[in-house]
């Protein structure tokens, strides 16, 4: 009983940073994943179209280097160029969600029945009309899902941005560490889960919404 | 085929598993844990004491380096994890203790620490190393010469344009943190963000920062023309820097009590910062540097 | 640029006996990590799919594990396990479960009615249905997830210092620390060259093993 008072102390105290956090948290998540996505998509669905095996295969590895490199080496490798707070923590999770977004994206436009393509180009639909009518609305629930999942992950990750001073839920769960604090990493940390389950079934209605207007 | 990658995976994590415990030192002693936190003094200090052990006695130290901050070396001491380390007198205020008197007295609080620290841990809390690590807060150098700041109150007028850099703790810490901070000063900074030690210093370098709560011992102040301001409303509590042990260990080895008992005021604050300075700077090993000073003073035989 | 390459490569070749310990050390985590995974996950996922009301729920909690920041996490178990590597193994433990137990979930349920049926009618008993049909055609997805485990655990082995724990992390921790980039970059390079070379050699694995249960379905 003591406990739930004592956390209910806790959070009228401090309350306010607490949303502060929230808030930079998302703002640092969304502004990655948004870049990320301005990018990734119309890169794969040119990829799809390209002949060039070798050129497609090269921007996959790339993005693929871009996710092996340990997130806290990324962190301080990028501060020399970008500096510290939230540009260098921005341009790290962009790097991050490169490949989880092309990757799905691609595939989903991959995955597009070839006689549907064949049928459109049988009516006289140009390649860009085939684009938009025909190839993107279908593509569209895998490019979504393909969107969720990577924020879900950015989400997470947005925690290590702290060291690096960009503020974030992770200042929370790291100033915990440092002062003792149990109430502060577990706060952090549920408030960071939450956010993702919460952005993650948001997207998931969006989703089903999408492939539900499709059928 | 798939059984048998599980079979080896997991016979190797067993073998791995049971490998760890049970270490004796080359000379038929013990060997003791030294846990140290992402700092460099107290990195220099294990270095410190693991020199003088090795020298003087059978027994062998091992370090532990880049913990996360001390409330978990505190938590591995008591899991007899870790046996000595250093650690600084102000952590007494820093939520482990509810009750705890608050006090910016240097005395009263190494008192506090040894007392309450002492018998929670089972841990001898030694009398200062001799130099202090508090926090405080320096600015820009130029800004001090412009605007003629020479306290923390002086800040006032400017702190809404300011951008405060500082450690992942201090902004929410519950005594000695920002929030009493501004209780005590009664302003706050525009912008406060809380990073790595390490990169504050890159911030003020590269003009991303204004205001930073620095550690007294650390090199960068000099280095960056950083100025400490005098903190005229006593608030900032004393960080005297202590080593400690376990009792157990001093109470069996008495030769590695004697070792710890004479370090008591060996390394004053110029001399740390100076160390720092040597292995921040410089690129030297913390290893060399600690060798080094200990030949300078005398101190190996 | 050149310069600190060159004083990179000096110091590669400085530490290399310590580059290398450290790197066996991370890959060891790594492995201990994955086996403890696969122990775990696999049953995991074969129960989801085989008990339509325990998915969910199996699911939802590794999904959970999986969102817990690595700062956190280590810094929980640290308080119920202690300093060092073992600690650090059972962060990636958790960690990995969720792609290990998602993807064998989906390769079971995947698997053509069909074949299932036919494994039915020719008389085999639910497990030996599993065990000779079900699981072989789902192995493909199962490495498509361990792939997935593995890098991510490489990534997160990293920050292992932080409570005690070894491997590359040690370089890249201490260099972030001491301000020292050529630490940083000689721990992060093994680090990235680990990960790539891991989903290398698992996507390898993963297309062999594609076409060899794949091709009977």
């Amino acid at each position: 009983m003591n406990l739930i008072q004592e956390y209910i102390e806790f959070w009228e105290i401090r309350y306010e940073n607490i949303f502060e956090y929230l808030l930079e948290h998302l703002s640092i998540a969304f502004v990655s994943i948004i870049f990320a996505i301005v990018l990734t998509v119309p890169l794969a669905i040119g990829m799809t179209k390209m002949k060039n095996e070798r050129l497609k295969q090269a921007i996959f590895n790339v993005a693929n280097f871009f996710q092996t490199i340990p997130t806290i080496a990324l962190f301080a490798l990028l501060i020399p160029i970008f500096g510290i707070g939230f540009t260098p923590a921005v341009v790290a999770l962009f790097l991050y969600a490169l490949l989880p977004l092309l990757r799905n994206t691609y595939a989903g436009v991959e995955s597009i029945d070839q006689g549907i393509v064949e049928a459109a180009k049988g009516m006289g639909y140009s390649t860009v009309q085939r684009l938009a009518k025909v190839e993107l609305p279908i593509a569209v629930p895998y490019i979504m899902s393909g969107i969720r999942i990577t924020t879900v992950y950015i989400i997470s990750w947005t925690t290590l941005a702290t060291v690096i001073g960009a503020g974030g839920l992770g200042d929370l769960v790291m100033a915990g560490i440092g002062s003792n604090n149990t109430y502060m990493i577990f706060t952090g940390t549920a408030l960071a889960i939450i956010l993702a389950l919460t952005v993650d079934l948001i997207f998931g209605l969006i989703e089903k919404r999408l492939s539900v207007s499709r059928g | 085929m798939k059984k048998k990658l599980l079979l080896a995976l997991l016979a190797s994590a067993m073998l791995l598993l049971a490998a760890c415990g049970g270490e004796q030192s080359a000379d038929g002693g013990e060997v003791f844990e030294f846990g140290a936190q992402s700092y460099t003094d107290p990195k220099i200090a294990a270095q410190i004491v693991k020199i003088l052990v090795e020298e003087n006695t059978d027994h062998e130290v091992t370090i532990t380096e880049d913990i996360q901050a001390s409330p978990q070396i505190l938590a591995s001491i008591d899991r007899e994890e870790f046996d000595f380390a250093m650690l600084y007198s102000g952590e007494v205020y820093n939520n482990h203790f509810d009750d705890v008197e608050y006090s910016t007295n240097s005395e009263q609080t190494i008192e506090n620490a040894q007392n309450l620290f002492g018998e929670e841990y089972d841990i001898t809390w030694f009398d200062s190393i001799g130099f202090k690590n508090e926090y405080a807060i320096a600015i820009q150098g130029q800004l001090q010469d412009s605007e003629g700041i020479e306290t923390i109150s002086d800040l006032e007028p400017l702190a809404g344009d300011l951008r405060l850099g500082t450690d992942t703790s201090w902004v929410e810490r519950d005594n000695d943190g920002y929030r009493g901070f501004q209780d005590a000063y009664g302003f706050e900074f525009g912008d406060v963000r809380a990073m790595e030690v390490s990169l504050m210093y890159e911030g003020i370098k590269n003009d991303e920062l204004d205001v930073v709560t620095a550690y007294t011992v650390d090199p960068q102040i000099a280095e960056y023309d950083l100025r400490i301001l005098e903190d005229d409303a006593e608030f900032f509590p004393p960080y005297d820097a202590s080593l400690v042990a376990r009792n157990e260990v001093l109470d069996n080895y008495p030769e590695v009590k004697e070792i710890f008992d004479n370090l008591v005021d060996t390394v004053s604050t110029e001399q740390m910062s100076q160390l720092i300075l040597e292995v921040d700077l410089n690129g030297r090993s913390t290893e060399e540097v600690a060798r080094e000073f200990l030949e300078n003073e005398g101190l190996l035989n | 640029m050149m310069e600190f390459i060159t004083e990179l490569l000096q110091y590669m070749s400085d530490n290399s006996a310590e580059l290398i310990a450290l790197t066996v050390e991370h890959i060891v985590m790594v492995l201990q990590a994955m086996g403890l995974a696969l122990l775990v996950g696999v049953p995991l996922g074969i129960l989801a799919a085989k008990v339509e009301r325990l998915a969910p729920v199996i699911l939802s909690l590794v999904n959970i594990l999986q969102l817990i920041p690595s700062l956190a996490m280590l810094a929980i178990l640290l308080i119920y396990f202690g300093l060092g590597n073992e600690t650090v193994v059972i962060g990636l433990f958790f960690y990995s479960l969720l792609p290990i137990v998602r993807n064998t979930y989906v390769g079971i349920k995947e698997v053509d009615p069909g074949v299932s049926e036919a494994g039915i009618g020719i008389g085999m008993t639910p497990f030996q249905l599993l065990a000779k049909v079900q699981f072989p055609l789902s192995i493909p997805f199962l490495m498509a997830g361990l792939r997935v485990a593995f890098v991510i655990a490489v990534a997160v082995a990293t920050i292992a210092p932080y409570i005690g724990g070894g491997g590359l992390g040690k370089e890249i921790v201490g260099g972030i620390n001491g301000q020292n980039d050529i630490r940083l970059i000689a721990g992060a390079v093994p680090a990235a060259l680990l990960a790539l070379m891991a989903d290398f050699i698992l996507g390898i694995v993963e297309k062999t093993t594609k076409r060899r249960f794949r091709s009977v379905s």
